[in-house]
């Protein structure tokens, strides 16, 4: 019985997580000068990462990662393939919804295509929920935050020690992903790091091995 | 789990199948003699050769370019290493098969079950090793002649349907080199590698087989 109490207190403290305090900017001109980090993709790139998968902090695995993501049209591609050449899985994501065309397993999994193209989105692309608040965390970081359609809360932050961060908190204030852009890196993309806080909590460290902008040639009629 | 990354892996042995197939003088091949074949492979004793692999995609404007180094030794060691853009080494020796990735600046190895996969498939290995590459049931093996001759492995298990099409092996004029080993998995999707400074029946010290670094 004390086990159950237990059991039910952990669950009521863990679902009334609240997000981190914003401060709003004190003055107005701090207000005029404030600027809302933005590590995204302002026009169609393709990008190949080498990933890094770890779990308890083991490096499990590695594949190849290939994104093609156009943010004017929030439109995503991917693949993923291993060293030896061999495309594990392939999927697409627009306005006509995902479109998996090869999935091998593990990657076959009903949700892997959806929250593998929410975690791409959620790296490359700004969010597309409404502004909350923008300020000050408790640290002195500056963040702006985010309310999505499905109730997450997305924080964009900028560390000025650690670089780049953005977190997705489910509605309830739960962290769910923790992504971090290496400041030491000479370009945004060329290090990321995602932390995924799942049943199994587990990481991905992407390390950029080229990029390239994509030039849509769009025809006149 | 092991069952699908074993289908995975039989590709990759594939793969490297093709290319013992190919160091053998596969000229005999040509004369659709496959005890031929056998009994020449049957003369490797060690093999060493640099290969570039190209993935195209669709995806892909451009191909992925890969570089690595092969290494084989009879009965049953070999070493399969990329050097980049990601760098990883699969190595067998005496009955045990490990895969390495580079990470934290060191190799680690792959705990995700793919080399104890890899162990299973061996025995296919050995016997695309001794040119029985035409016995195996789940592949069928042709041979076209012509300026280049050409060997086509096409999968007959239903399990391989949507994973790979065929392998293409394509051999120099010149009698026991290999040009190109190219696997199909499926439309616009193609992995080509590419052989070249071949060595056969050099020494290769056992430590290639055994150490990562």
């Amino acid at each position: 019985m004390k086990r159950l109490s237990l059991l039910i207190l952990t669950f009521f403290l863990f679902s009334c997580q609240t997000l981190p305090v914003i401060n709003a900017p004190s003055s107005s001109t701090e207000r005029k000068s404030f600027t809302c980090p933005s590590p995204f993709l302002k026009e169609k790139y393709r990008l190949v990462h080498a990933i890094e998968t770890r779990m308890a902090g083991n490096t499990r695995s590695a594949i190849i990662g290939v994104t093609l993501a156009d943010p004017s049209t929030r439109s995503i591609s991917c693949a993923i393939i291993t060293a030896e050449g061999m495309a594990l899985f392939e999927a697409e994501s627009g306005p006509r919804g995902i479109k998996v065309n090869r999935a091998l397993p593990p990657f076959d999994s009903e949700n892997f295509a959806k929250n593998m193209i929410e975690d791409i989105k959620l790296i490359f692309f700004a969010p597309d929920g409404k502004f909350q608040n923008r300020g000050y965390l408790p640290d002195g970081t500056t963040v702006c935050r985010y309310l999505e359609d499905n109730g997450d809360w997305i924080d964009v932050i900028e560390n000025k020690s650690a670089g780049t961060e953005i977190k997705r908190y489910s509605s309830s204030g739960v962290l769910k992903r923790h992504i971090n852009f290496n400041r030491k890196a000479k370009t945004v993309y060329r290090s990321i790091e995602l932390q995924a806080y799942e049943t199994f909590d587990y990481s991905l460290l992407m390390t950029l091995i080229e990029a390239q902008s994509v030039k849509t040639i769009r025809r006149k009629h | 789990m092991l069952r699908h990354t074993h289908r995975k892996l039989y590709i990759l042995v594939c793969i490297f199948a093709g290319v013992f197939l190919i160091f053998g003088k596969i000229s005999y091949a040509g004369e659709n003699n496959f005890e031929k074949l056998r009994r020449e492979s049957a003369k490797i004793k060690t093999l060493q050769a640099d290969f570039v692999q190209k993935k195209f995609m669709k995806i892909l404007a451009r191909p992925l370019v890969s570089e690595g180094r092969f290494y084989y030794a009879a009965p049953d060691s070999f070493r399969w290493e990329y050097f980049k853009p990601l760098r990883s080494i699969v190595i067998s020796y005496k009955n045990t098969t490990r895969r390495y990735i580079y990470s934290d600046e060191k190799m680690t190895e792959d705990k995700t079950g793919g080399a104890q996969a890899m162990k299973i498939v061996l025995n296919d290995v050995a016997g695309w090793m001794n040119g029985k590459f035409d016995q195996n049931p789940s592949f069928k093996a042709t041979v076209k002649e012509g300026p280049l001759t050409k060997i086509t492995l096409t999968p007959v298990e239903t399990s391989m349907a949507g994973m790979i099409e065929k392998i293409e092996i394509t051999l120099s004029p010149k009698a026991g080199t290999v040009k190109t080993v190219k696997i199909f998995e499926g439309a616009s999707n193609l992995t080509q590698i590419d052989f070249n400074n071949v060595k056969i029946n050099e020494v290769i010290n056992s430590s290639v087989f055994q150490d990562v670094q």
